[in-house]
């Protein structure tokens, strides 16, 4: 068995991933790239003796690397070793694709392109001729749709074919006078033992003159490199006469561009039409109607996930309360009894009712990004966002943070300057993620009428987000004073989502949340359980039963038993922490099981309604069967309501986005500072707002 | 001229691209290159972003940006 080792490499959006997947009997591993959070795929597949090792590197628009991700994909190319490069670029914008892929020929790696998308040109009625393409450039050609499986398999035979060549075939020289100047400087490298090869010595004289500060880096401590930098910096001086250019960058710019423009003139007719995606355009970025559009959409996606998501809760939650009543009479009774009915099924319970609201609302955020809509949204409101200290590109993890916070905190990569980074990530918290909907859920039930619920929730939403902004703002003005990076994006195309990746999204979710509830909720839910069970008082317990004994009067009954759970409670660990800290979280009129309820919010955001519902369930008689939301209205005031929800709000998230955002920046002063300042916040704003509603006299 | 001259829908060439490194290369990149053809899709309200179309690729930029890219007729 042979291994051959492929590093596949595109511009953004050309279809990497989806040829992966398309590759039939490939095994995919998922992990990170060395050292950094980035999402690396790869893939082996097995061909006639071969074993094929694909690595599927982050999308990079041009070698002069710009956002961290493209950063991770060069350094891998200049430092990895692999044995083929798989170039994809897409038919539609080859002419761009094509002025990447002369910047990867450079290297004269054996390299082969996949011109993915064919598709879509063909549907347009353009032609490709692939053969006059490979010709030009010397390289094996394919030309591929990842949709419709076409050409995928064959990119398997292409790379085995020219890992037994001996070197690339590439044919792209540049102009007589630049070539010249490479050669010479190729020349020079070569007198350090570090080359042995030309075209490795010629690939970084081109780097060289291009300014690249990575390859500088490495020759900077070669023996030849006084020699070099002066040689160096008189051919940049005679191309800059002879071209007259300011810049050689430009120089290159301008030879690779022409280079591309004519390649494409011999191989690709596309009739230019217009698209689908400029009518669509028309509306959705209308100057006076995109933004209304924008919040209508985000608007309805609220509606949904309220409307639609809460459907089957009702019923659930009653199933759910069924079940742990019946399961109570067949279990012998004792701690066992108590640990599952009183402990787990109502907290595990309370967590899974929400499901439907969180695929939902994670649908949404996977089509909005699918489909191409999010680019649009963030060109709608980078003019808005800049007013904040923001910019347009920031909208994207700030979206995602509606999804999941720690996601959202890796998605900031795609901002380039630290400052924006930094300011984007302090305020992701404020971006309500799903794991919160089950609170504001649950709180919302019980405190509001049903039909204005779905505007509760989105003014919820909107304002942790106007929240974020106003945070962003004095961020920018106190701490993190100039000028937002610059805004150029490129919008896709629009796409019609596909229906098996969508799925297949969701799938994963559903898992990893049932799995999560059925494991670190479950768990917590056990030590809540624990910690107000124990310890015991034998005499109290005594005394009460004592007295129910005596009594005859049924409703007596029922009350003194009540007054012993609640007492009991109140004696155990979990009450005795709680009266502790109940002093912080009095002002806020939280009982003591409230402010246990939010601190337990910091191992998740769940959390906080299972323990709840274990905390409320505890203090019951047996023969009730009342739900969550009924306990709630009768032990939680109006106010305290209102001001558990801005915490929620404005406090920490969960641990797993705090260790994300640790591992992400690395400085201790904005870590610290991370780490504090929501918690001081979430209380201030609280205690406000329970005044202002204390005032107004609710 | 440059592109934030343009009327909706109107074409022209790009003859030089005046931002600073590296928002020039990553103009470059994104097509917006001398010699290739450029058309304004649209703009937002206040004029901040602007949105174009260069050889099929759609690009948004900010007005900065925009106004450092000279186009021909
Ligand atoms: N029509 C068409 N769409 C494709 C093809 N390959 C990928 N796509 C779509 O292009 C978009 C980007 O693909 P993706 O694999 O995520 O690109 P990546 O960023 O390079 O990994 C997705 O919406 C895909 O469904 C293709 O061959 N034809
Ligand atoms: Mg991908």
């Amino acid at each position: 068995m042979k291994k051959i080792k492929a590093v596949m490499v595109g511009q953004p959006n050309v279809g990497k991933s989806s040829i992966i997947n398309a590759i039939s009997n490939a095994r995919l591993h998922v992990g990170n790239f060395a050292g950094v959070t980035v999402e690396k795929k790869e893939v082996e597949v097995r061909k006639g003796e071969y074993e094929i090792d694909i690595v599927d590197l982050p999308g990079i628009y041009s070698l002069h690397a710009y956002t961290p991700e493209e950063q991770v994909t060069k350094r891998y190319l200049l430092e990895e070793s692999y044995d083929v490069i798989i170039n994809v670029v897409d038919a539609n914008v080859l002419q761009r694709n094509l002025v990447f892929t002369l910047q990867l020929l450079d290297m004269r790696k054996k390299t082969i392109l996949v011109v993915n998308m064919v598709d879509e040109v063909e549907e347009k009625g353009g032609r490709i001729d692939g053969e006059k393409l490979s010709q030009l450039l010397g390289i094996p050609v394919i030309l591929a749709s990842a949709k419709h499986k076409k050409g995928v398999d064959e990119i398997l035979d292409r790379v085995i074919e020219v890992y037994h060549q001996p070197k690339c075939g590439c044919k792209i020289y540049y102009n007589e006078k630049i070539e010249e100047e490479i050669e010479n400087l190729a020349k020079i490298l070569l007198k350090s033992p570090h080359f042995t090869d030309y075209d490795q010595a010629r690939f970084y004289a081109i780097r060289l003159l291009e300014k690249d500060e990575d390859i500088y880096r490495i020759v900077h401590d070669l023996p030849i490199f006084l020699e070099l930098h002066e040689a160096l910096g008189e051919a940049i001086r005679r191309l800059q006469l002879e071209f007259d250019v300011e810049d050689v960058r430009d120089l290159f710019a301008d030879e690779r561009n022409a280079l591309a423009k004519s390649i494409v003139m011999q191989v690709m007719q596309l009739p230019r039409q217009e698209t689908l995606t400029d009518k669509i355009d028309k509306i959705l970025i209308h100057p006076v109607f995109g933004l209304p559009i924008f919040l209508f959409f985000m608007w309805g996606l609220f509606q949904l996930t309220f409307e639609i998501g809460s459907l089957p809760v009702d019923y659930l939650d009653q199933t759910i309360t069924n079940f742990a009543n019946w399961l109570k009479d067949i279990l012998p009774p004792g701690d066992f009894n108590s640990v599952i009915t009183d402990g787990v099924i109502p907290a595990v319970g309370a967590v899974i009712m929400f499901l439907p609201n969180i695929l939902i609302l994670f649908l949404g955020i996977n089509l909005l990004e699918q489909t191409g809509y999010m680019a649009r949204a963030a060109f709608l409101l980078d003019g808005f966002l800049k007013k904040f200290g923001l910019q347009g590109k920031a909208f994207i993890p700030l979206v995602s943070g509606f999804g999941c916070t720690v996601p959202a905190y890796m998605a900031a990569r795609t901002l380039k300057n630290p400052k924006d980074r930094l300011i984007t990530m302090l305020i992701l918290g404020f971006m309500n993620c799903s794991a919160r909907l089950p609170v504001y859920v649950l709180l919302i039930s019980a405190f509001f009428a049903t039909h204005s619920a779905g505007n509760v929730l989105f003014a919820i939403y909107i304002g942790g987000a106007i929240l974020g902004l106003f945070v962003a703002k004095v961020l920018r003005m106190v701490l993190f004073k100039g000028e937002p990076e610059p805004f150029v994006m490129e919008m896709p195309p629009y796409r019609f989502p596909s229906l098996k990746a969508l799925a297949m999204e969701l799938w994963i979710k559903s898992k990893l949340f049932i799995k999560k509830a059925g494991t670190f909720i479950a768990g917590a839910a056990m030590i809540i359980w624990f910690l107000s069970s124990y310890p015991h008082h034998p005499d109290l317990e005594a005394r009460y039963i004592q007295k129910i004994e005596q009594t005859q009067d049924p409703k007596l009954k029922e009350q003194l038993q009540n007054e012993l759970a609640a007492k009991k409670l109140e004696l155990s660990y979990l009450g005795q922490f709680g009266k502790m800290i109940e002093p912080i979280f009095a002002p806020l009129g939280f009982d003591w099981r409230l402010s246990v309820a939010t601190i337990s919010g910091l191992a998740a955001k769940e959390v906080v309604v299972s323990t709840l519902a274990t905390l409320y369930a505890v203090g019951e008689g047996n023969e009730h069967s009342s739900t969550l939301v009924q306990k709630l209205r009768e032990y939680v005031d109006f106010k305290a309501a209102v001001a558990l929800i801005v915490i929620i709000m404005i406090y920490s998230p969960c641990v797993a986005a705090m260790s994300t955002f640790y591992a992400e920046v690395p400085q201790w002063a904005w870590r610290t500072f991370y780490t504090i300042y929501p918690n001081v916040l979430a209380w201030l704003m609280a205690f406000s707002v329970y005044q202002v509603l204390a005032f107004l006299g609710f | 001229m440059n592109i934030t001259d343009l009327k909706i829908a109107e074409e022209a060439t790009i003859t030089k691209v005046k931002a600073p490194e590296p928002i020039r290369g990553r103009l470059y990149a994104m097509g917006i290159a001398k010699g290739n053809r450029v058309r304004l899709l649209d703009h937002t309200l206040k004029k901040q972003t602007w949105e174009v179309d260069v050889e099929g690729t759609r690009v948004a930029l900010r007005d900065e940006e925009a106004k450092a890219v000279e186009v021909e007729k």
